[in-house]
Parts: structure tokens; sequence; C-alpha cells
């Protein structure tokens, strides 16, 4: 399907930069989060969680804690297992084994911080005086905090079911790629380590339950990003059908890909709290959060190209072992890291002879979730910097390097079966070097050298599989059907009601996806309201993540809002006595095309489509309101993120001088809104490349308990980010749209360790891990054989 | 729920949680997995965010809080700005059953100038950070107080409380060792005065004892050719620095005289680099290897620990390049916030 216009004149608001209408709200300090819920006789839960990596539980005495005053209830996992029942992640691939996490761990515990027992008290603060009562003993086992360890066979298991630690060994390779390698004239290769990350929103976890014994229905908030996901998949453990369930996602600060899963202790709340006959809340505490909800991101790869020597790129292979932590995350599994990153090895590169080995092994450490830019922030880190290597030995610029081997703007279909729908792979890094003048940069750090400075660019062109329609998951590995639904109701004053299954925790789709209602319906922007977040109020769908809420719900909206404005343009035709083609919606009212004195209010229209009995056009249904589902082809979004450094080669110390970014996501809802995003994702890219990390010791104790220790980028590390845009429409989704949010975080991190190994380059750097830390670089510095340049 | 940035919340003490034996060596904190556990019998106590319970006061003098501290020893825990001891008590860390709350106290909070600068102990850091007096007698606390975490933090945190606290990589410590100050102790037995160099004792060690009060700090006024500088390199700014200097001197014809180089992270105490300082006292200060060499003589004084954001011997080679750049700073007559990245 084409990008059509959406009205007949040029949209009105799709494209603008119209002020969210959220910002009122949270300026005013009126978001009301889920720590804000409060329910009269409600009690608090607090967990008991292990000190311990790996070891069997011999005995759980909740004795004391049960008689401790303002206790109301503790309960174990043998009890908790009465009530409910164990997650299991699986996919829908033969390949991948499937994980069982109980509720509450039972037998053994695998990671430390996992949830043993609940105390329910009068308070947190009596909660957690609880927690320091209950005695366990332990029987330690020996740890394995190492992924290549775990999945040796030589290794402590971790779970009897999963043979070799290992989730999932999966193979892909076109017919000629090994002897495309043998007969190359380079094989160059590296072996990259992509830090444990965590995505760390600044709200945590949360849950609040209510279960009505008169009713037997469940209230549920949950600071996720898929309510209704999120009931349709925790309903089995809870006993409850759907229907008795209600979801409320209420303002969520920040979610990242870590809410877009489904945590034990949503179905443990809503449990204990039906056996204690009170609202239960529990609100993550940031210890917990970093321990215990989700790393992401730590894989260990090799990558290898083939080169011929005029720099041609001949073949990619790649292996890639996730260190999964402890449990396969619920639902996507620990394959969300690994799977991603070998999926997306061609990226935006013209090559034919493609393989790649993906293992997900299981270790001590916490359960592994997405975070922005799953497995393709690492993938795109191992590939991005090896070409960067092999610019460097070819004495190839690299960036020209990138260019020779890019694939045009036309649609392209890789050598694994992804579907590209075109878009400016090119153009946008020729975009970039213009806005950094490359040329310019070159000559000045030839002078900075000179003086004995250090700075370096580094490109990172990218392309985002975002958008997570079925087929766009299918690519990448996660067959499964994924898809959204909105309804479209113009009510009878003609104001318009957008209900959604995705989720605004942040992204401003009360502003964006209502400019695409109000343009489908000509109808001013303030008339229309989008309801998400509340599985009683909203339509069912599968949430928001994975940059999929402008294209999915974006498209389902556009036919869900054509249906009704179709209806609009019968009334009218009929009402103005022209055919329905030559009436236009615009901006409140329709008009006969060319005849601006033949008009009526869309109001009024709406009163006729409700009340208006003769006036309504034979046939026509009472009412105006419509629901439609959609799912998205496969999209790609596609861009460069160039960084700019100055490295301090005595200190090891980073500065970013400059980041340009250029982002090409087809059609733009709402450019602010993009540039945002982009902001966003390049600041989290950041913080991969120099500061992300959580870090296990050899026992498998956490080391980066706290933000002190786990450390991501303040507003006075992130420099001003500059953005443009090119637009390349979609051929492929309603609207033209392509799902965008991640490419920052996919992309900046390559750039930023791509610029510092340009600074460096006298010293011919290889930097293999991330994050770079100081000591990092000058340990580069140190091994290199350049002379340090006197200082003037 | 902690807030974001807040690096005492998030802090030094919780990293220590994590590496148990390390906050176990702290002594004064109580056994974080339950003294009378058997070594499998532990409660899992890392996860807790709400103190237990405690009793508080609020004393309006020195002698009331002096009797309450004598009268309940290790059981109290006093209260000054509260960005280091509330996170402890957040995480149960520390359980007193008394907190000793001095912010109600007369006079503590005053900023005098009397020859020295002295500095109550509850007087905030973004209080001093603003000071005249301060910035005409030790320009240093206001350049090494940028680097204090934040704004917000400086307006709670007190001077007082972080040389109490005495973390080995906190700034003001290192800038009272650099500035010789001297610190106002009061007891059951009175008041006394206690050197900067005595009275950093360990890792948040102090030599002052469970019955005693930090009442106040006092610079003294400085030579007409004093000159300061501070820098320090963190991972983030506003961070516990990997490695800082604090330096201060007189400059006269050219020459650097009795010169205090304190170094943070290097220890488990901010220390003076002494083998750098009596190198500068016969050198030519002109020379530029000669700052280079004092920067070389004081790391090769120290052996400084590792952690997860670097290893002991990039501290090292780091203090050898802060030592200069902080001699140069103080020269040159800058702050030294310019020469902390070059």
């Amino acid at each position: 399907m084409a990008a059509e216009p959406m009205t007949v004149r040029s949209p009105q608001y799709v494209g603008a930069r119209v002020l969210r209408v959220e910002d009122k709200k949270y300026l005013l300090g009126r978001g009301r989060y889920l720590d804000d819920v409060v329910l009269p006789a409600m009690a608090h839960a607090a967990f008991v969680r292990s000190p311990h990596a790996h070891a069997l539980i011999k005995r759980v005495d909740v004795s004391a804690a049960k008689a401790l005053e303002g206790v109301v209830a503790v309960l174990t996992g043998e009890e908790l297992a009465e009530l409910g029942s164990a997650f299991v992640t699986e996919l829908q691939r033969p390949d991948v084994l499937s994980v069982t996490k109980p509720l509450l761990a039972t037998d053994k515990v695998r990671h430390v911080g996992e949830a043993v027992a609940i105390v329910i008290a009068e308070s947190r603060y009596l909660a957690e005086d609880g927690c320091d009562l209950v005695e366990i003993e332990w029987e330690l086992l020996p740890a394995v905090v190492d992924a290549e360890e775990a999945i040796s066979g030589d290794a402590p298991q971790l779970h009897d079911d999963v043979p070799n630690n290992n989730v999932a060994h999966i193979e892909f390779a076109t017919d000629g790629v090994d002897a495309a390698f043998a007969a190359a004239d380079h094989v160059f290769g590296k072996r990259f380590h992509c830090g444990r990350s965590h995505a760390a929103p600044l709200e945590t976890r949360g849950v609040v339950a209510d279960f009505d014994l008169g009713t037997e229905q469940l209230t549920m908030w949950s600071s996720t990003q898929l309510p209704h996901f999120l009931r349709t998949l925790i309903a089995p453990h809870l006993g409850l059908s759907e229907g008795d369930i209600t979801v409320i996602a209420p303002d969520v600060g920040g979610g990242f890909g870590l809410k877009a899963h489904v945590f034990v202790e949503e179905a443990i709340i809503p449990l204990v709290a039906r056996r204690v006959g009170r609202p239960v809340k529990w609100v993550e505490d940031r210890i917990e959060h970093l321990a215990a909800s989700g790393h992401a991101k730590e894989i260990v790869m090799d990558v290898e190209i083939a080169v011929s020597d005029d720099g041609r790129f001949q073949a990619f292979r790649g292996r890639y072992i996730g260190d999964g932590g402890a449990y396969s995350g619920f639902p996507w599994s620990c394959l969300i890291d690994p799977l991603p990153a070998a999926s997306l090895l061609p990226s935006l590169y013209d090559v034919r002879e493609l393989g790649y080995t993906v293992d997900s092994a299981l270790t001590n450490k916490c359960q592994t979730t997405a975070y922005r830019g799953p497995g393709m922030h690492p993938g795109h880190l191992a590939r991005e910097t090896l070409i960067e290597d092999i610019a460097r030995k070819l004495k190839i610029d690299p960036v020209a390097l990138r260019v020779k081997n890019c694939i045009s703007s036309e649609p392209y279909v890789t050598a694994n079966d992804m579907h590209y729908d075109g878009g400016s792979y090119i153009e946008s890094i020729e975009l970039a070097q213009e806005l950094v003048d490359y040329a310019g940069f070159r000559r000045e750090q030839l002078a900075a050298r000179e003086q004995g400075r250090y700075i370096g660019i580094g490109f990172s062109p990218f392309v985002e599989a975002g958008t997570w329609g079925s087929e766009g998951a299918r690519a990448l590995g996660f067959p499964a059907e994924f898809y959204d639904t909105a309804s479209v109701t113009m009510e009878p004053d003609g104001t318009v009601t957008v209900t959604t299954g995705t989720f605004s925790h942040g992204q401003g789709h009360h502003t964006s996806l209502a400019q695409v209602a109000a343009d489908r319906l000509g109808v001013r922007l303030e008339s229309v309201r989008v309801v998400d977040g509340d599985t009683s109020k909203a339509t069912w769908g599968a949430g928001t993540y994975a940059s999929r809420t402008a294209t999915v719900a974006g498209g389902s909206i556009i036919l869900a809002a054509t249906d009704v404005r179709d209806k609009l343009l019968r009334i009218a035709a009929q009402m103005l006595e022209v055919s329905p083609d030559d009436i236009e919606l615009y901006d409140g009212h329709a008009t006969v095309t060319g005849v601006p004195e033949k008009t009526l209010p869309i109001a009024t229209l709406a009163g006729i489509g409700y009340f208006g009995g003769p006036l309504r056009p034979e046939g026509q249904e009472h009412t105006l309101s419509a629901t439609r589902y959609y799912d998205a082809p496969e999209t790609y979004s596609n861009g460069v993120v160039v960084v700019i450094v100055e490295v301090d080669i005595e200190t090891g110390a980073v500065e970013l001088q400059r980041v340009v970014a250029v982002e090409d996501c087809g059609t733009m809802l709402n450019p602010m809104i993009v540039d945002g995003q982009v902001h966003g994702a390049i600041a989290q890219g950041i913080g991969g490349a120099l500061y992300e990390e959580m870090v296990y010791d050899d026992a498998g104790q956490l080391l980066s308990g706290t933000l002190a220790d786990f450390l991501y980028p303040s507003s006075m590390e992130i420099p001003s980010i500059e953005v443009s845009h090119l637009t390349t429409p979609s051929p492929t989704t309603e609207g033209g749209m392509k799902g965008m949010g991640e490419g920052g975080t996919i992309a900046a991190p390559a750039a930023v360790v791509n610029a510092i190994t340009d600074a460096l380059a006298p010293f011919e750097p290889e930097i293999n891990h991330t994050p770079v830390r100081p000591s990092d670089v000058l340990a580069l510095v140190a091994r290199g054989p350049a002379q340090r340049t006197p200082k003037p | 729920m902690v807030a974001e940035g807040d690096r005492t919340v998030c802090g030094r003490p919780a990293l220590a949680v994590v590496g148990q034996a390390a906050l176990l060596s702290l002594g004064h904190l109580p056994d974080p997995l339950g003294a009378g556990c058997s070594a499998l019998t532990r409660s899992a106590l890392l996860f807790l965010v709400k103190p237990s319970r405690f009793n508080y006061a609020r004393p309006t003098s020195v002698e009331e809080v002096i009797g309450l501290l004598a009268a309940h020893g290790d059981d109290a825990k006093v209260l000054a700005g509260g960005q280091s001891l509330m996170p402890l008590m957040n995480a149960r860390l520390a359980r007193p059953e008394l907190v000793v709350d001095i912010n109600a106290v007369a006079g503590l909070g005053d900023i005098e100038v009397n020859g020295a600068l002295r500095i109550g102990s509850v007087v905030r850091q973004r209080t001093i950070e603003r000071s005249a007096d301060a910035a005409r007698i030790a320009p240093i606390i206001a350049a090494g107080l940028r680097y204090v975490g934040h704004v917000g933090i400086r307006s709670r945190g007190t001077v007082g409380g972080s040389i109490a606290h005495a973390d080995p990589a906190a700034e003001l410590p290192a800038i009272a060792l650099a500035l010789d100050a001297r610190m106002a102790v009061s007891g059951p037995g009175g008041q006394r005065t206690v050197a900067a160099e005595d009275f950093f004792e360990g890792l948040f060690a102090t030599a002052v004892s469970a019955d005693e009060l930090l009442t106040a700090v006092e610079v003294p006024r400085p030579p007409a050719a004093a000159r300061s500088g501070f820098v320090e390199i963190a991972r983030r700014h506003g961070d516990f620095a990997l490695a800082g200097v604090a330096v201060s001197f007189e400059y006269v014809d050219g020459a650097v005289r009795s010169a205090r180089i304190a170094c943070s992270g290097v220890a488990d105490r901010p220390l003076l680099a002494t083998a750098a300082q009596d190198f500068l006292q016969q050198e030519d200060a002109n020379d530029p290897r000669t700052f280079a060499e004092a920067g070389r003589r004081a790391a090769a004084q120290f052996d400084p620990p590792s952690d997860i954001h670097a290893p002991g011997s990039y501290r090292k080679q780091v203090i050898a390049v802060l030592v200069e750049r902080a001699l140069k700073a103080a020269i040159e007559g800058s702050d030294g916030a310019d020469e902390a990245r070059r």
C-alpha cells in the first residue's frame, strides 16, 4: 500500500511539531505513578531475597517474622506454588528450550536477589522488619558467571532440564559463506564483549493488587509497558479468566524495554492480595531493581569479515554467546539479545554470504530482559568497531569503506531474508559528512595532534529493526503474531475518542496518535483524546516496545478512523447534495471541494450520525465508531550517529565534543517527538559506550548494586545533540511510518568507540569491550607503539 | 525510592554492602548478615530500603549532644546533612537506636572569621561554596566543592558531615588536609582540636570518638603569597573521585615553599604526598620538569586500591598527572576546574 496523503490537502497535523498535550500534567507535578495509588486498608509487601548466587534452600523459618506485630502474612516459595503456577518461557521454535521460573524460589536460588519469601505488613517498614526476621539455611553451590564457561560442558548446572546451561543453539549460513572466507584476500576478525547493562528507568517496577472478594474480580496496577498483554499472560498463573482482571498502567516513569515483560512479582502480589483479603502494594526498591529485575545486552561476539584487496566486503560471519542470566525472561526469552544481534549482522552492507551461530547461556546472574536496541546495540558494536579496525589496516578511510559497501536506497532483501523497505542508507552518511565537515575535521585533527591533542571522529550508520509486527518479529527470529488494535469513536458532539492497545509511557502518544486521528477525520487536535493503559477502557493490544507504536498503533488508527471518516463523508454528501468524493474534511469542517461556502461543522455531522433520523443516509448504522487491527509489515528505519571526542591521553578522560545524528524513519508524525527519541536513545547509547555495566565477581556477587556503582550518564555527560532528518516513507506501511526510537542506542555506542579509536590512531588501539573507562583508555595508550607527543 | 544522581544514597556504603568483607571491616557498622546467624543461615538484608526503628533527638546545645552521645555510645549516630547516614540507615547498614540531629544546635551553622576561618560543622556545603569569606581565605574550598555531587546534594550536605564521614575519595577531607585545617572536637572532657593529619584514621574512621562531636573546621589564615589548586578525575561529574589532588603552598619569587599536596582515592584516607612536597621545597618551579617530577614522586608514594571503576594502577598513574596539573593550576591562578580535563 502506498503512502497516500491523509487528507486531500496536505495534512494539518501529521509532520508538525505539535506541543505535547501531556506536558501540562507532568510540568504541574500531576502525574500519577504506581506509588501514588493508595487504597483503603492497603497492606505493603517486601521480599526476602537471596544473598547468594547459587545455593540450595535447606530450611526457611518464618516463625519470628510471623510473630512480629504488624506483620499480616509471610509466604514462602512452597506456599506460593500452591496459589499460582510457575512461569515457563518458551519461544515458538523447536531449537529453543523452555525455562521454568518458580514464583518464589523453592528448592534453590540461582542468582543474588532472587526472591525467596514475601512479607506482608501494615507498612513497608514493618514488612522489611519482618524480612529481617526470616531465617534461611543455605547450602552453597558453585556458581558460574561466564557465559562461555557456562556452556562449556564443565560448569555447574543451573536447571536440570536445560542441559549444558544452553537454552538455544541456532545456526544460519548461506551455502557459499565458508568458501567466500576461504577465498578472500583478507579475513579480519575480532572478539567483542559488550558489558552487561540495565535499562534502570527512574521509576522502578511496582504492583498494587486489589481482589474484590464480593465480585471475585481483580484490579491490578502495574508499572508496565504492556497492560493488555500482561493480563493475557498473567491470567493463567492466577487461576482467573481475563474477563475477571482489569490491568491499569498508571503514569510510568520509563521502561526502555525492561517493563515490556511480565515478572513473577506481577503474579505474586495479586495472589497474596487475594490470600490476605486486602489490597497489597509492592514498590520495588532500587537495590532489588538493579539486582533482580532484568539485565541486558551482555554478549560475547566473534565477528569476521572477508574483504577483497580493494575493500569490498565479501562475507560476514559471527558467533554470539548471550549471557542470559539465571532465567529466560518472560515472554521474550533470553534470546532477546543474542538473536537480534546475529539477525541484524548484515545491517546496511551489501553482503550475500553470511553465517552465524547463536548460543544463549544461563549463568548465576539476574535474568536478562529487553533494553532499547536489544541485541542490536551489541551486535552493531562488534561489526562497526571491526570495520573501523579494517579501515585502518587497509589504509582506507572508514567512512569511504562503509559507503563503498553500502546498499542502495531501494528495497533490499538481506542474505538472511530480512526485507528492508528502502531508505537513505548512503544519503544519510553523506549528509552526516557534510554536517560535520568531515574533510575539515581531518585537517583539524592533524593540527591538533601537532599540539599533542587527540581528537577523533566516529561514524556509525545503522539500520533499525523496529515496529515488531508479525513479519518484523519473525525476521528477527521471534515467530508469533504481533499486531495492534485501535478504536476510533466520534462522540455525538463531534469530539473523538481513540483507544489503543499500545501504551504511552513517556513517548507522547496522546499527542502523536491524536495527530493521526485528527488528520484522518479532519477535526482539530484538541477534539481528540487518546485513551490507553487500562484494559477496561482500551482495545486489546500487545503494548508499546520495539519502536512499534507509530507504525502499528498509527496504522490501526488510520484504518479505524477511515471507517468513521467514510460515514461522515456520506452524511456530509447527503446534507450538501454532492458525492462523498467531493467532500473535504479539514479543521473541523466538511466542505465541498472548491466551494468554500458549502460547508458544515463536523460536530453537526456527528449529531446527525447519532440522532439525525431521516437525515442519516439510508442504511447507515447509528453511531460513529470503528475498531480495526493492524499488523505492520517489515519496515526498517535508518540513519547515522557521528561523534567527535577529545581524549586526554594522560587521564583517559573522554570528552564528547559533538554528537550529530541523521534519522530517517519515513513519515514523521511529530518531528519534535522524533527528535526527543533520538536524544534519549543516543544518551543511553553513550551510557553503553562509557558508563553502564553490571559487574559480578567470580562468586556471582553483584558489585554494581547501586547507582553509584552502575553508572548512567546524567545531563552533565551528554552534550547537545544535533539532529537532522531525511524522509523516505515506507512503501509498505499504512501512512509510510517506520518504527523509530532505538537507532540512537543501537548506533551511538559504536560511534563513541570508533571516535576514541580514531583519536588514538597513533597508538593503534583495538577496543574490545564496553563500557570504555578512563583506565581502559590509558591501557590502550600504554600498549600502543606511538610515543607520547611531548606537550608544548 | 532513591533519587537519581544522589550519589550518597546509592553510595559507597552500599558498594561496601556487596563487598561484604569490606563492609565488615568498617567496624563501626553492624554485621549486615545478622550477628549470631551461622554462616549458612543468613537473612538477605541487602534488599531493604526503609530504616529500622530508631529514636530521634534534636538537642539545641553541644552539651546536650555530648550528653546523649555519652549515654548511648555506639548506639547513637549524629545526623547533620544526612547525605551519608540516611542511605546507610535506609539500607539498614547503620541501625542506630538513637539519631541525634545537630541541625538545631546553636552556633554550629556559623561561619566566623577571626584570624582563621572557622566553619561550623552544620554549615551547608553550598553555603561555604558561596561564602565571600571562604573565597578570600581559602578559594580551594569552592573549587573543590564544585566536584561534590550536585547543587541539590551540596545544599543539604554539610562541611562537618563530609569530614566526619571521612570517605577516602571525598573532596573536603583532602582539602582540609591541604589547608592544614584543624578540627574542633567537643566531648565529655571539654574541647580539643585535632590537626587534619591526625584526624583521618582510616576508611570512614576519624579521631572523633563515640562520645564526641565535631563542632567546627578551622582553616588558618593563609600568607599573602598563598596559592592553591584542586583537580580530580571521576567517572562522571559529581561522582566520588577516582583520584583527586588538593595543593596549597606559598609562591615566592618563582619558588614553591611549604607545599601541602593532599591526595584522595589513593588509600584508606586522604594522604599528603610528602616526598613530592620535600622535592618541591628544593627545586626550581619555573622548570616545567619540576612539577612532572613532583607528580612522579607523589605517585611513587602510594599503592591505591582497586574497584570496579578503576584498578589501583590507574589511580597511581593518574595521581602523577593530577599533582602536576594541580600545581600548575595553582600557579596560573585558575581554580583547577578547567585543569581537570587538560
